[in-house]
């Protein structure tokens, strides 16, 4: 019995390694690999030790293509993709430290004195309050070139929703938008579509779609005109705007 | 890969290195690759004619030559013979001192009513190839100008251009102002057609040239509208729920290729402007964006995220099943644009520096060539009705203007720069020249 399995064991990884020398390009794994890595951009000041040595190991895979070695840059567009989703990771982990390594490193050490307004605690906060007919909308954003909505943004949507319940007769209007790169006529579709994944995430939670209309202004109204990631981050959004 | 397989690709390598080879030759000879430095002599200013008109004129020829890329033009400051000398009388050493293979010179006669005499010689041969007489109102003699430099280009290249006959329209951002405009080729004659504050995009000629076409959120969905540029008018053209966008128009002057999400995605569509009658093109759940109509109205290219980022697909208007997909390298390919004379298509794609450059794929053998690197973020390809020069926008230098390249990308030249930020570029069909 251990020998027949032993034998499928070896079938199997000669058919692999068969299949994988037959001579053709690694496309998927390639194509992955590039995506993985752009979408890790974000991570390339935070997490920069990971991000260069992603660069390389994608350096090297698109030599070895060169080279016709497809078993090699297979090899290595995986790691890139490995090594490119967890600086993603990292970055949407740490959002705040990515930004702050955005340039803004320096303003902390310059011996200024720090003051704020502290909102007194007995003033109960109604901004947040989906009972609260002028309820604070709250924006809602996404990766580069996604139109998923994030994990940690589905709470925005499910208060959105509260909100509706609470106050059928009010219309709202999603305002999808996109950041600076890319075509104008592909982010005003990016745009479309974001604005599109949270209506249907409203509608999931009960909502009438009715109640809901949306619009696209691609990448036309950035909330911030700079072209850093901090930027491109806060203006890939979908905002919520009351039509009555 | 079979010995044999590999031995057919290795002659047909060899063969097409030699086909190349050949062809520079031609073109080196024609004076086409190899640099060829033209002297354009002030015209001699004639019986009243007004003095600036004439160096507007000489300026003008020297514009449309140096954007082929083909020609150096040379510096007047170094010129030896006075632009009087009679066309007879030229002294070609004098030419060859100043290192001119070319020599343009002409006469302007008249103030309201002009006549326009303009010679081209080949220095080294020392004699006349074209010599023409243009008579004409003063507003067409610029016109005449162009006619002529069309026919030295024609001579020497062997190539039909007709850019310097064509307009090309762009919306100028302004702080928060939208403006439609329209200038010359050269970025002269500044127009501006309409302006408001809630968006104007995607500026599109209609196939004749009458119209253009332009997205507006006026009233706050993107709806597609035209401005008929002999009435002024504005009509809406497209007002469905979502997206209005990006129209291309068919050879036929009635029906255009446009983006619509009221099917609850971004799908390309051929709306028949006439009758209204829309018929969908794509079905797929992720994006599908920006036709382009081919100049014989048969295909589309167009943009999809159907393959998980944005790439440039071809699509078969008389087979809807068959799409093919035109960009593997890199993962961000938008704003394709079929070249009107059916062989090419610009595009815009992100390269290894996460910067927007041109790209052109020559459609019959696949190659995929470079016109911009590392110059800012450059957008929206337009091609000159001759399908020779390419208009853009970029911001190589700070703010967004209008560029202009050969085909080949190795002259490049801001012709435009305004107020505002220059965006999306629509280039018009050719005028009657």
């Amino acid at each position: 019995m251990k020998q027949i399995f032993n034998f499928c064991a070896i079938a199997v990884f000669v058919f692999t390694v068969l299949c994988s020398c037959a001579g053709n390009p690694p496309k998927d794994e390639r194509e992955l690999a590039e995506k993985a890595f752009a979408d890790a951009e974000g991570g390339k000041d935070c997490d920069r030790e990971n991000y260069l040595a992603a660069e390389e190991l994608l350096r090297q895979a698109r030599e070895e293509i060169n080279n016709k070695n497809y078993d090699k840059a297979k090899e290595l567009f995986n790691a890139v993709k490995e090594k490119s989703d967890a600086i993603a990771k990292y970055y949407r982990e740490h959002p705040d430290e990515c930004m702050k390594k955005d340039g803004k490193e320096n303003s902390e050490d310059d011996g200024t004195i720090k003051e704020e307004n502290v909102a007194s605690t007995d003033e109960a906060d109604t901004t947040a309050d989906p009972k609260n007919p002028e309820m604070d909308f709250q924006v809602v954003h996404f990766e580069y070139n996604q139109y998923a909505v994030l994990e940690e943004d589905l709470p925005k949507i499910d208060l959105m929703a509260q909100w509706m319940m609470n106050f059928p007769e009010r219309v709202v209007r999603i305002e999808g938008h996109a950041d600076e790169r890319g075509s104008n006529d592909y982010n005003l579709s990016l745009g479309e579509k974001r604005a599109l994944e949270v209506k249907n995430k409203l509608i999931q939670a009960g909502i009438d779609g009715e109640r809901i209309k949306i619009v696209s202004y691609g990448e036309e109204l950035p909330v911030d005109p700079a072209s850093n990631e901090e930027a491109w981050f806060k203006n890939r959004r979908a905002e919520f705007k009351r039509e009555n | 890969m079979s010995v044999h397989f590999r031995l057919i690709t290795l002659t047909a390598v060899i063969f097409a290195c030699f086909n190349l080879f050949a062809q520079l030759q031609v073109e080196v000879k024609d004076g086409a690759v190899a640099e060829y430095n033209m002297a354009v002599s002030p015209l001699a200013v004639l019986d009243g004619a007004d003095a600036a008109h004439a160096s507007e004129i000489s300026s003008a020829i020297e514009k449309v030559l140096d954007i082929t890329g083909y020609f150096k033009v040379l510096d007047k400051k170094s010129f030896l013979e006075k632009p009087e000398t009679a066309f007879k009388a030229v002294n070609f050493k004098a030419w060859l001192d100043v290192g001119a293979n070319g020599l343009i010179k002409g006469t302007i006669k008249g103030k309201d009513d002009v006549e326009l005499e303009l010679a081209f010689f080949d220095v080294a041969k020392g004699k006349a190839l074209i010599q023409k007489k243009y008579s004409s109102k003063a507003a067409l003699a610029k016109k005449s100008a162009y006619r002529f430099a069309a026919e030295v280009i024609k001579l020497l290249t062997g190539e039909e251009m007709n850019f310097m006959f064509s307009k090309i329209a762009f919306v100028e951002k302004t702080g928060e102002k939208y403006s439609l405009v329209v200038t010359n080729f050269d970025g002269s004659g500044r127009k501006e057609l309409y302006s408001t504050s809630k968006t104007i995009l995607l500026p599109e000629w209609s196939a004749d040239g009458s119209k253009i076409f332009f997205t507006s959120h006026e009233k706050n969905n993107p709806n597609l509208y035209s401005y008929d540029l002999k009435t002024s008018q504005i009509k809406t053209v497209s007002a469905y729920d979502g997206l209005n966008v990006s129209a291309s128009a068919y050879p036929d002057n009635k029906t255009i290729a446009l983006c619509l999400s009221k099917d609850g995605n971004s799908e390309i569509y051929s709306l028949d402007t006439m009758t209204n009658e829309l018929k969908r093109l794509t079905v797929n759940s992720e994006i599908d964006a920006a036709p382009s109509v081919s100049p014989n109205g048969q295909e589309i290219v167009f943009v999809s995220g159907r393959s998980g980022n944005p790439q440039i697909y071809r699509m078969s208007l008389s087979d809807l099943n068959k799409v093919e997909r035109l960009t593997e390298q890199g993962n961000y390919n938008q704003d394709p644009e079929y070249s009107p004379d059916g062989t090419k298509v610009a595009f815009s794609g992100r390269d290894e520096k996460y910067q927007f450059d041109l790209f052109i794929i020559d459609l019959a053998s696949r190659q995929i060539s470079r016109i911009t690197q590392n110059q800012g973020k450059n957008e929206s390809p337009t091609f000159s009705p001759d399908s020779k020069i390419i208009g853009f926008s970029s911001n190589r230098s700070g703010k967004s203007k209008l560029f202009l390249s050969n085909v080949s990308g190795t002259k490049q030249i801001a012709v435009y720069s305004g107020e505002g930020e220059v965006q999306m570029p629509s280039w018009s069909p050719a005028e009657t020249n």
